[in-house]
């Protein structure tokens, strides 16, 4: 996976409210997705232990990353969860969709949105800690198609709502653990990195 | 075809060579069939996984019957073993066979073997053709199949799990029901779910789950029902194009893309976007006249046609850009159509008219329609209207409504009032009217007018009021110009912006003094039905007015106008209430000369009484009253039918009586026993029994009878006593005989009184008489022995101090057994009179000559013998036997000069001589029981006379006899027999 960045400048105070304000975005957003989890547990008669490995490929964690890494790497992670769940509510829809809407349905629908505003405060402070700098991650490689065989796609789907659960806790962990004042660094030129599945 | 062919041969080898011969023969007949019937060649298996189906075909030659088996591989277990008569396909030239598995063949790798079958004979078997399986060693995933399969509900359906190499099989799981499964291969485990039920829209979940749970594999299955649409027609709006409508009928329970219903009308695409949608509908351009409608799902298709001429499906749509022409009474509705073809189409059109929450439909018919006049309606009213028209011509259906438009009307004056009025029985009253509805007022009601007038003076008096007043207040009696003739009329009239109300009058009428017959009012589920005769002149209308019974002044009062001719009305209220009395009157020419003509009083349901009577008890001998006072008409809630007069037992109550007389309201309990008793008394209407009221009483002895029986008594005591009195008044004489004898004067021998002072029978200073008591009679012993004074020490101490004129010791010691210590004093001979002189003597009179026997000792003899002679005793016995000494009660023989009392020496020696002697009056007293029984019960000396100031009897005791015993135990009968002797005359 590929992605191209450019920088901005911002103020620090700016930077730990919007810090602030998308750790309780994705606080509020990990207990919808823990919920939209239990749903469709219920739902499919799915095992809790099921549907492990990730969909989501980013650069692994690493402790020589600085505050603009790691929010980009948050950042880009979020982006291509959203960009699985839009897909695979989509999917879901065609192939499976049709019948009475219910709680699942709203849960799948609030959890999107959630993940759209954590995306625009966590793009906002990308911006704020890497100048001028504009994350564009790439979705080239993303699987986006998903299965053919609706068993697999339910899990398929499932495995995206986990992910979606497994980044939003990474924000959470990141944003607490970022230093109080995001210091502006020095610009730096776009630059491509090569991702790594996790 | 070998032939058995058999030559002659010599007749010893005849035998060996028949031998020969069946062995060839047999061997030639072999090859014979094995020419025959070939082994099937070129096996060839094509499997259709998604209908399970394997597709076996073959060379076979000539043979049409074959032999079939097909096995599970690995486990080398039957599935199919059969005969099967297959014909060759002109086509492939060869023979085809098709089998349906219930596994889904991708479970385990499946052998096909194939023989032909001439009736008995079959050829070898053909080489084993395999199918091969998902369960391969190749593929070490985990497998479920078959995938996305859909069903028809109620179907069976098997499903398979390939576990990956090196995991172990855990369980099957169908949506969240565990499943029995069976393995058919070394990874592969399947199990049937037999008649399954609709899925979900995302289809049932069959689940496989290994031991270490290291992966999850699973199908989805779609259990569902084939399409059924109904109710397919076509119509049209413009007059143009068709509208197909349809029903999509019961839910199949098949969503998603490839799953979902699709419909088709004459070959077009209907399918919609909303497949929950209940009502379908397709739009065809042009009028078709035959339309079909198709509708597919994977689980089959369904086929509707429809056929009809465009004017027989005209359905208008919605009339637009309503407006409105609005008066007081009437408006005019208009509105615009959509489509200009309209113009020239016969329509039937229906208004909807709402006003206050009630909805009216009228209708209109005309070419085009396009405004409609609605007339009737009500000033000052809020309405709304909206319409649907349909083709007058071959209606079809009525259109879509059009939105609804509002409009109020405009005002007018007032309806006139409902006028009526209430007099009260003391000359007061009111003129009230029912306030105008919103309907009737007609705008805003400014206030009231009220007019009374005399028509016959022509004066009149006019009150204006507010709009909330719905009453005057009158006084007939001080309105002058009523008295003249009685005949004042009011008029009441309404205003509002627009005007005045038509007036509406009533004649003022003061209350019949004589309240007249009321009848009773039944209720039913129409009201009060209230009948009255017919007047065949009367050409007034009536007034049937109610009110509550118990009110009686300035009540709230309802009222209903019958026209004229009406001889029957229905009274029905909202204002009803159960258990309340309503009085219905009937008045004739309200508005001129109102007449009460009849009166009726009912209830629309009888309750209970409310309350109870006040109840009171009390005794009237042995009786109980019991008396109450009447229920008030608030608290009867019906008709009293009676009082239940009941005595309490405990809880238990006892009916006494059933007093059905309203007027009795009394009622006397007789029988009762004295004790308290506990009585209720209730009063019944025809839906049961008040509470009722309860009272004790204590039903006590009837006093005046005791009084008078006590009463009684004493008179009679008192008689009694006044007959006593005077029969002791008269026999005065005997009865001072018979108890105060006169104590017959001491006879002296010469005149003591004159020559000499009187005796002084003090005993000697010297000589004490001491009583000495034996209980044998010896004379020679018992003696009255003079005791020397200083032998008097023991018995009493300074007597020898005392004077010696002094008689008072002597004589306690003379009398000492005596229980009255006091000296017997002897008495003057006419002492006799008054005992009393004699106590207050200080003297004594009596000188006992018989015992002044100075330095003589006398002896009292105390022989029952001598005493048995008699209470009479002779002078001469006396003297004889010396038992009788003195006696000066014997006043019979007092007199007598035989006593030989001539001197004293000559009276006492034979006294002495005699063992009796005197004896005092005190030897009656004994001082112990034993003593007494031995002598005799003191009874006999009752009789005896006593002297008054002795207290001892002065006859002689009972002990001297028996017989006299027995005499004097009968005293008492003695006494009253000599009582009633001499009362004899």
């Amino acid at each position: 996976m590929s992605e191209r960045r450019t920088r901005r400048g911002t103020g620090s105070d700016l930077s730990r409210t919007t810090a602030a304000r998308a750790a309780a975005i994705a606080e509020q957003l990990h207990h919808e997705c823990a919920i939209l989890l239990e749903l469709y547990r219920k739902t499919e008669n799915f095992p809790a232990d099921v549907a492990d490995g990730r969909l989501v490929s980013v650069p692994p964690p690493s402790s020589q990353l600085d505050t603009r890494d790691k929010l980009w790497r948050l950042h880009s992670a979020l982006l291509q969860c959203r960009s699985l769940l839009e897909r695979a509510i989509a999917k879901e829809e065609e192939e499976l969709g049709g019948g009475r809407k219910g709680e699942y349905e709203n849960q799948r629908k609030m959890v999107k949105e959630r993940l759209s505003l954590l995306l625009i405060n966590t793009g906002e402070l990308l911006k704020a800690a890497d100048g001028p700098a504009i994350l564009t991650p790439s979705l080239e490689g993303l699987e986006l198609d998903g299965p053919t065989i609706l068993f697999e796609l339910k899990l398929w789907v499932y495995r995206i709502f986990k992910e979606v659960d497994y980044w939003t806790k990474m924000t959470i962990t990141t944003l607490k653990g970022l230093p109080s004042v995001i210091v502006k660094e020095p610009a730096r030129t776009t630059r491509a990195r090569r991702s790594t599945r996790r | 075809m070998p032939r058995l062919s058999v030559s002659p041969s010599s007749k010893p080898n005849c035998s060996l060579i028949g031998l020969i011969c069946v062995f060839l023969g047999l061997s030639a007949t072999h090859t014979h069939a094995e020419i025959a019937i070939t082994v099937p060649e070129q096996v060839s298996l094509l499997a259709n996984t998604n209908t399970q189906q394997l597709s076996i075909s073959w060379l076979g030659g000539a043979a049409t019957t074959f032999d079939l088996i097909i096995l599970r591989t690995e486990f080398n277990e039957t599935v199919f073993y059969g005969t099967v008569s297959v014909t060759v396909n002109q086509v492939s030239g060869r023979h085809e066979w098709n089998w349906t598995s219930v596994e889904p063949l991708e479970c385990t790798s499946l052998s096909v073997r194939i023989r032909s079958r001439d009736e008995q004979m079959t050829s070898d078997w053909s080489d084993t053709q395999i199918l091969q399986g998902s369960d391969l060693p190749s593929n070490k995933d985990t497998q479920m199949y078959p995938q996305d399969r859909i069903v028809p509900v109620g179907s069976n359906t098997t499903f398979c799990c390939i576990v990956a190499e090196g995991e172990v099989f855990d369980s099957i799981n169908y949506s969240s029901t565990v499943m029995n499964a069976t393995r058919l291969s070394r990874r592969t485990y399947a199990t049937t779910v037999v008649n399954q039920g609709p899925s979900r829209s995302t289809g049932t979940n069959v689940l496989c789950f290994t031991r270490l749970r290291l992966s999850l594999m699973g199908a989805v299955v779609f259990v569902g029902y084939p399409p059924q649409p109904s109710d397919f027609v076509c119509e049209t709006h413009d007059l143009t194009s068709a509208v197909c409508l349809w029903n999509k009928g019961r839910d199949t329970s098949l969503y998603g893309r490839k799953r979902r219903t699709r419909y088709s009308v004459n070959n077009r695409d209907c399918t919609d976007s909303n497949p929950l949608q209940q009502q379908k509908e397709c739009s065809v351009p042009q009028w078709e006249g035959n339309w079909t409608l198709v509708a597919v799902n994977p689980l089959g298709q369904y086929s509707l046609t429809d056929s009809a001429e465009l004017s027989h499906r005209v359905c208008p749509v919605a009339p637009v850009e309503l407006s409105s022409v609005v008066h007081a009474w009437n408006a005019t509705v208009q509105w615009q159509w959509k489509y200009r073809s309209y113009s020239s189409l016969a329509l039937v059109c229906q208004v909807e008219l709402t006003a206050a929450g009630y909805k009216k439909k009228r209708t209109i018919t005309g070419v085009g329609l396009r405004s409609a006049v609605l007339s009737d309606l009500h000033p000052d009213e809020d309405y709304s209207v909206q319409i649907r028209c349909g083709a007058q011509q071959n209606f079809w259906k009525w259109g879509t409504w059009s939105k609804p438009i509002s409009f109020k009307t405009k005002t007018d004056v007032p309806d006139t009032p409902d006028v009526w009025m209430w007099s009260n029985r003391d000359g007061t009253g009111q003129v009230i009217w029912k306030p105008l509805t919103q309907r009737q007022s007609h705008g805003q009601i400014t206030g009231y007018d009220v007019t009374f007038w005399n028509p016959e003076e022509n004066r009149q008096h006019t009150v204006i009021l507010s709009p909330d007043t719905s009453a005057v207040p009158i006084n007939l009696t001080q309105m002058a110009y009523f008295s003249s003739d009685n005949k004042v009329i009011a008029t009441v009239t309404a205003k509002n912006a627009d005007g005045m109300s038509q007036p509406a009058s009533v004649s003022l009428h003061l209350t019949d003094v004589e309240p007249i017959a009321v009848s009773r009012a039944v209720y039913t589920d129409k009201g009060f039905p209230l009948l009255w005769q017919s007047n065949a002149s009367a050409t007034c209308s009536f007034v049937v007015e109610w009110h509550e019974t118990s009110c009686t002044y300035d009540c709230p009062v309802d009222w209903i106008k019958v026209p004229a001719g009406n001889t029957n009305v229905s009274i029905e209220s909202a204002n009803f209430q159960p258990g309340v009395r309503y009085t219905f009157s009937l008045y004739s020419c309200p508005s001129d000369s109102p007449e009460l003509l009849q009166r009726w009083q009912g209830y629309t349901e009888e309750l209970v009484p409310s309350g109870s009577v006040s109840l009171s008890s009390s005794q009237q001998g042995s009786d109980i009253l019991l008396t109450w006072g009447s229920i008030p008409m608030v608290d009867r809630r019906g008709f009293l039918l009676g009082y239940n007069v009941y005595i309490s037992n405990g809880s238990q109550l006892t009916l006494l009586a059933n007093l059905s007389d309203l007027e009795t309201r009394s009622y006397t309990v007789k029988g009762f026993s004295m004790g308290s008793y506990k009585f209720t008394v209730k009063a019944y209407t025809s839906a049961g029994e008040d509470t009722g009221t309860t009272a004790f009483i204590t039903l006590e002895p009837y006093t005046d009878w005791l009084i008078l029986e006590i009463l009684a008594s004493l008179g009679i005591l008192s008689l009694l006593l006044v007959i006593a009195t005077f029969i002791c008044y008269k026999k005065r004489k005997w009865v001072k005989k018979a108890f105060y004898p006169d104590i017959p004067e001491p006879k002296l021998p010469s005149d003591w009184s004159s020559a000499q002072g009187p005796m002084d029978v003090r005993p000697s200073p010297h000589s004490m008489v001491h009583i000495v008591e034996k209980p044998e009679w010896d004379s020679s012993k018992e003696v009255l022995v003079v005791i020397p004074e200083e032998d008097e020490d023991d018995e009493g101490q300074g007597i020898g101090d005392e004077p010696v004129d002094t008689d008072e010791p002597t004589s306690l010691r003379y009398y000492n057994q005596v229980v009255d210590e006091r000296p017997i004093r002897p008495r003057f001979p006419d002492s006799s009179t008054s005992s009393a002189s004699s106590l207050d003597s200080a003297h004594t009179d009596v000188t006992y000559t018989g015992i002044q026997t100075s330095g003589s000792s006398l002896v009292f003899q105390l022989d029952p013998q001598g005493s048995s002679e008699g209470h009479q005793p002779q002078a001469d016995h006396s003297v004889s036997c010396g038992g009788g000494g003195y006696r000066p009660q014997m006043q019979p023989r007092a007199p007598s000069d035989d006593m030989g009392l001539a001197s004293a020496e000559h009276l006492l020696e034979p006294q002495a001589a005699c063992s009796g002697g005197y004896k005092p009056q005190s030897s009656w007293h004994f001082d112990s029981p034993m003593e007494a029984e031995e002598r005799g019960s003191l009874a006999p000396s009752l009789g005896s006379p006593t002297s008054i100031a002795s207290t001892q009897f002065l006859l002689p005791d009972g002990e001297e006899h028996e017989e006299e015993k027995r005499q004097q135990s009968s005293s008492a009968a003695t006494w009253f027999t000599n009582l009633l002797s001499s009362t004899k005359p």
